[in-house]
Parts: structure tokens; C-alpha cells; sequence
């Protein structure tokens, strides 16, 4: 049954019941106050009555008496009054006495009798008036007794219902509603949760989509790719045969486009893979100056090329944590971009420092043109790259500063930049997990501060 | 060296075969699926078995598994591959002695061969 049927049942209930006790109460407290009236006449009759001058009979008192003789009406005790009158009349205090001894006889039981009239009803008035009091009473309990097994305990389960699907929403059963408003409620919210759950086996089903689509690409754009890149070098290279210098020269440009172009296969996929979530970092601690080495030797053909030489600071005893392939892969990106913004002769300098709160700031700097105020932000989305480099050795693909930032965010860190037009650009990022030997750490720091 | 090179996309197995035989002057016999792969290990000795990751029939997994399973696993292998996830790599080098990724540069394959088959022996 539903809860509001049941509060109206419920007051109803009341409602009739405390007009039926009240109705009682006034009947019972209606004859109370009659009984209470015949009791005062008997007194007022006995009064006067006991109160005769047998000495003087006022005739004033005989019409005083014959008034009440006369609201008597016709009773036992009427004709006892009747008698007394006719002897006051007759002014014989022997049968005056006589009389009024059988009144008074007579007058007591009907006395006693008024008296325990009195106090039954007086017992009644009570009775209804604490039936009376008892029903709002009675019906408050029962209102607290409904609330608490229908309501409170309904609203609970659906709530236990609720934290079920948040805490697993695959092995979620619906169950039947209660046939009550609360029933109401949870049939709603399986509603929305079926709505929930189909929508998730949808994105489901679009992130395996995605999935396979980024691993058919991969091996799909490779494999031709494999073959041209083949087919230039070996062409290129002399290996079969003796070219002429013309023919020479447009297969090195082609060679070199084809590089870019499996350059921007890669991070299309890498940047791909990065936004779908399917890139885990394989965090360990390494050496920060062995991952700098590292990422300087793969970059020397490109930096000796260019005529601009690599610094980093060294920075024994630095551990961080990272993933060191991924790590490189940022720094190849900053570096590669520093080389390729430099002057002839120029220098790239790879330093470490701290931030404020201890995490470790890592800077790449050069000597280059630097970057306009309005590009700074720009140049980290995709397929942006700042005007007119000046040293084109080699092209980018326009992505390497936007998987830089994904990878630095991965590492838990911020990458941005600070530079001026004409004065060269600082690249830094930040690395929130670091240690070295001295027992420095960020947490070391900020205890400290 | 004697070389298996399996691999089924013609234009790749082509160039790959001149870049092991003019490069490195090996001497290298093509298999153009899993199956014959595996037909051609178990027919004869190889120095290096070099297999593409994905081929229709066997995949380049498969049949890797299936020269350990048949005891052929003398021959180191080495994986050609397009596919760079992690879990590719992982897998390739559980079983086999390397991994080359493609699109490879014809002029360092030769050199990457040599490291991993002296990394091999060093280990």
C-alpha cells in the first residue's frame, strides 16, 4: 500500500475516533453538571427546610416553600413538602417536627443516591476526556511507527541500492520496486542506471574501436613506409650503383620527406595513443644525468649538423622518477626544437633547478630567436610551430611540443615557456618526484620551508 | 650468414633481402608466410631467423613458439615489426633474441643484427 494511503487511513482514524470520545466527553460532562444541580436543589430544599423558625412562622417562608414545592412536581418528597407546608401553615412545631423528621429521612437517600450518580459521572468525564487526550496521543505513535518501518526503512534500502551501483555497476541487480512512492523513486533511478550502463558498453565498445583503428594504422602507414625508406637508402647509398649527382639530390629529398613523414606517422600514433589513455609510464628511478647523455648522443648527428653545441649541467647524485624512454622522448622533442631555433655556433643549455614547492624545474635553453609573446601558448597545440625558423635543417612535424606536454602532465609535472622575441626561448618543465644523495627530496624541501 | 627472412609483403621482403645481402653480405632465403616459415626452419639450418610480426596463416608470434615447442630453438630470432605497443615488444622478446621496429633504415639493420646477436652472446 502506498505511504500517503496509509497516513490518510491513518487520520481518519483519529479524526473519527476523537469526534466520538469528544461527543462522549460533552454528553458525560452534560449529565455531571445535571446531576450537580439536583444535588444544589436538594441542599437549598434542606436548608431551608432545617432552617424553619418554629417560633415565629414567617408566612414569607411558607410562599418561599410552596415555590419549590412546586418545581418538585409530583414526587414522594413533593408530598413530604406538601406536608410541611400544610403544618407550618397550621403553625404546630409538634407535627411541624414530626414532618420534617420523615422529610429528612426520605431527603438523604435521594441525597446519597445524587451523590453516587455524581461521582460516576464524574468518573465518565474522565474516562472520555483522557480517550480524548489519547487518540493524538495513540496516532502520533503511530505516525512515528509508520515513518520509521515504511518510509525510513524504504528510503535505506534504496539508498544501499544506490551505493551498490556506484560501487559496482556490472554486477548490478535490478531489483522490483516497492509498490509504494519510494518504489517510485528507485523504479527512476534503474531507469537512469539501465541509460548508464548502456552507455557505458557504448563507450566500451568506441574505445576498442579506436584501439584496433591505432594498431591497423600503425602497421598499416609502416609497412609501405618500410619499403620506401628501404628503396631511397639503398638507392641513395650507392648500393646499386653509381647515380648521377641530379638524380642523386632528388632522391635525398625524397629520403628526407619520407623521414618526416614516419617522424609524423609516430607521433600521430604516439599522440593518439597518449589520448586514449594507452600509454602507461613505466616508472622507475634513474639517473637524471645519464637520461640527459643519453638523449645529447641520440641528438649529436642533428646538433653537429646544425653547429650548436649541447650543455647540461652536471648534476651528480640527481635520481628522478620517471619513465626514462618517455623522459627522453620529451627532452628529444625540447632539444631538437632549442638546435633547430639556434644561430650557427650557438649553445643549448640543459639545467636543473627547483620550484617553490621543491618540485624539480627542469629548463632548456637557447640562444635563438626566441618566440613571440602571443605564439607562447600556441605553439604547444597540435600542428602549430612559430613562424619562420630560421634554421630549417630539419622540419617538424608540428606535434613534438604537444606530445611533450602530454608526457610531461603523464609525469605528473607542467611544461610552458618563457622567452622573448630576439633574446632566445627557456623551455622547462616540471618534475614532481626527485631525490639525491644528500637526502634532499621534495618533501625534505618543504618540510625545511 | 645464412638467413631466414620471413615476410609477406613482396616489396618489403625485396628490400630487406638487398639491404642483408649488399650490406651485409649475407646469404638469405625468403618465406613469404607463417607456415613456410616454419616449413623452411624445420627443412633446414639457419644462422637467424628474422620474422615479420603479422603474417596471414602464422603470425610471426606463432611460429616462434612453435620452433621452441619443436626444440629448434638454437637459432636466435629476431622480429619485424610495425607494431611498437609496449605489450608487443614485451611479447616479442619473451620469446625471441630481438626486436627491430619498422619502418627500419636499411643502412643500420645490418648494424642493429650484429648488436643483438652479440648482445645475445655476451648474455
Amino acid at each position: 500500500m502506498k505511504i500517503r494511503t496509509r497516513l490518510n487511513v491513518l487520520a481518519v482514524c483519529i479524526m473519527v475516533g476523537m469526534c466520538w470520545s469528544g461527543r462522549e466527553l460533552l454528553k458525560s460532562y452534560e449529565q455531571h453538571r445535571d446531576i450537580q444541580t439536583q444535588i444544589d436543589e436538594i441542599l437549598d430544599l434542606r436548608g431551608t427546610i432545617v432552617f424553619l423558625d418554629l417560633n415565629s412562622f414567617d408566612p414569607k417562608l411558607s410562599t418561599v416553600l410552596k415555590e419549590k414545592r412546586r418545581q418538585l412536581g409530583t414526587s414522594k418528597r413533593a408530598e413530604l413538602v406538601s406536608n410541611i407546608i400544610q403544618a407550618y401553615n397550621e403553625q404546630d412545631p409538634k407535627i411541624m417536627r414530626q414532618r420534617i423528621y420523615q422529610f429528612l429521612k426520605t431527603d438523604e437517600k435521594s441525597y446519597q443516591r445524587a451523590l453516587q450518580s455524581l461521582a460516576s459521572a464524574d468518573k465518565q468525564v474522565k474516562t472520555f476526556a483522557s480517550i480524548t487526550l489519547g487518540f493524538p496521543l495513540m496516532g502520533l505513535l503511530l505516525l512515528m511507527f509508520l515513518v520509521r518501518s515504511h518510509l525510513f526503512k524504504s528510503l535505506e534500502r534504496l539508498n544501499r541500492r544506490m551505493m551498490d551501483f556506484l560501487v559496482d555497476r556490472y554486477s548490478f541487480q535490478f531489483t522490483e520496486p516497492e509498490n509504494n512512492e519510494i518504489g517510485a523513486i528507485q523504479r527512476t533511478f534503474n531507469s537512469l542506471a539501465q541509460r548508464v550502463i548502456n552507455n557505458m558498453d557504448e563507450l566500451k565498445s568506441l574505445d576498442q574501436a579506436k584501439s584496433d583503428f591505432l594498431s591497423i594504422a600503425s602497421h598499416e602507414l609502416r609497412t609501405p613506409m618500410t619499403s620506401i625508406k628501404g628503396s631511397l637508402s639503398l638507392l641513395t647509398n650507392g648500393v646499386m650503383g653509381k647515380l648521377e649527382p641530379q638524380a642523386e639530390k632528388l632522391l635525398r629529398i625524397a629520403e628526407m620527406e619520407t623521414d618526416r613523414l614516419i617522424r609524423l606517422i609516430n607521433d600521430l600514433l604516439d599522440l593518439a595513443k597518449i589520448e586514449a589513455g594507452k600509454f602507461p609510464l613505466a616508472g622507475a628511478w634513474v639517473s637524471w644525468d645519464e637520461t640527459v647523455l643519453k638523449t645529447n648522443q641520440s641528438l649529436l648527428g642533428l646538433s653537429s649538423t646544425a653547429k650548436v653545441n649541447l650543455y647540461a649541467a652536471p648534476t651528480p647524485h640527481l635520481e628522478v622518477f620517471i619513465d626514462r624512454d618517455r623522459m627522453q622522448q620529451i627532452l628529444t622533442n625540447l632539444i631538437s626544437n632549442a638546435v633547430k631555433f639556434s644561430p650557427d655556433g650557438g649553445t643549448v643549455y640543459i639545467e636543473v633547478g627547483r620550484t617553490g614547492n621543491g618540485e624539480l624545474l627542469v629548463q632548456v635553453r637557447d640562444e635563438g630567436v626566441g618566440i613571440a609573446h602571443e605564439d607562447q601558448e600556441l605553439i604547444f597545440q597540435k600542428f602549430r610551430q612559430s613562424s619562420s625558423p630560421e634554421n630549417p635543417i630539419v622540419k617538424g612535424t608540428g606535434l613534438g611540443l604537444t606530445i611533450a606536454r602530454a608526457l610531461v602532465e603523464e609525469h605528473g609535472g607542467t611544461i610552458g615557456v618563457a622567452s622573448e622575441k630576439g633574446k632566445g626561448a627557456t623551455f622547462y618543465f616540471t618534475l614532481p618526484k626527485w631525490r639525491d644523495a644528500y637526502g634532499s627530496s621534495p618533501e625534505a624541501i618543504r618540510e625545511a620551508a | 650468414m645464412k638467413i631466414l627472412l620471413a615476410e609477406d609483403d613482396s616489396n618489403v621482403s625485396l628490400i630487406t633481402q638487398l639491404c642483408l645481402e649488399r650490406i651485409g653480405g649475407h646469404s638469405v632465403t625468403i618465406a613469404t608466410d607463417g607456415a613456410l616459415a616454419l616449413a623452411a626452419a624445420q627443412a633446414e639450418q639457419f644462422d637467424l631467423i628474422i620474422l615479420d610480426g603479422m603474417m596471414p596463416k602464422l603470425s610471426g608470434l606463432e611460429v616462434a613458439k612453435e620452433l621452441i615447442r619443436l626444440g629448434l630453438n638454437k637459432t636466435p630470432i629476431i622480429f619485424l615489426s610495425a607494431k611498437s605497443e609496449e605489450k608487443d615488444v614485451q611479447q616479442f622478446l619473451s620469446v625471441g633474441t630481438g626486436y627491430i621496429a619498422k619502418p627500419f633504415d636499411p643502412q643500420t639493420i645490418c648494424a642493429s643484427i650484429d648488436a643483438i646477436l652479440k648482445n645475445k652472446a655476451v648474455g
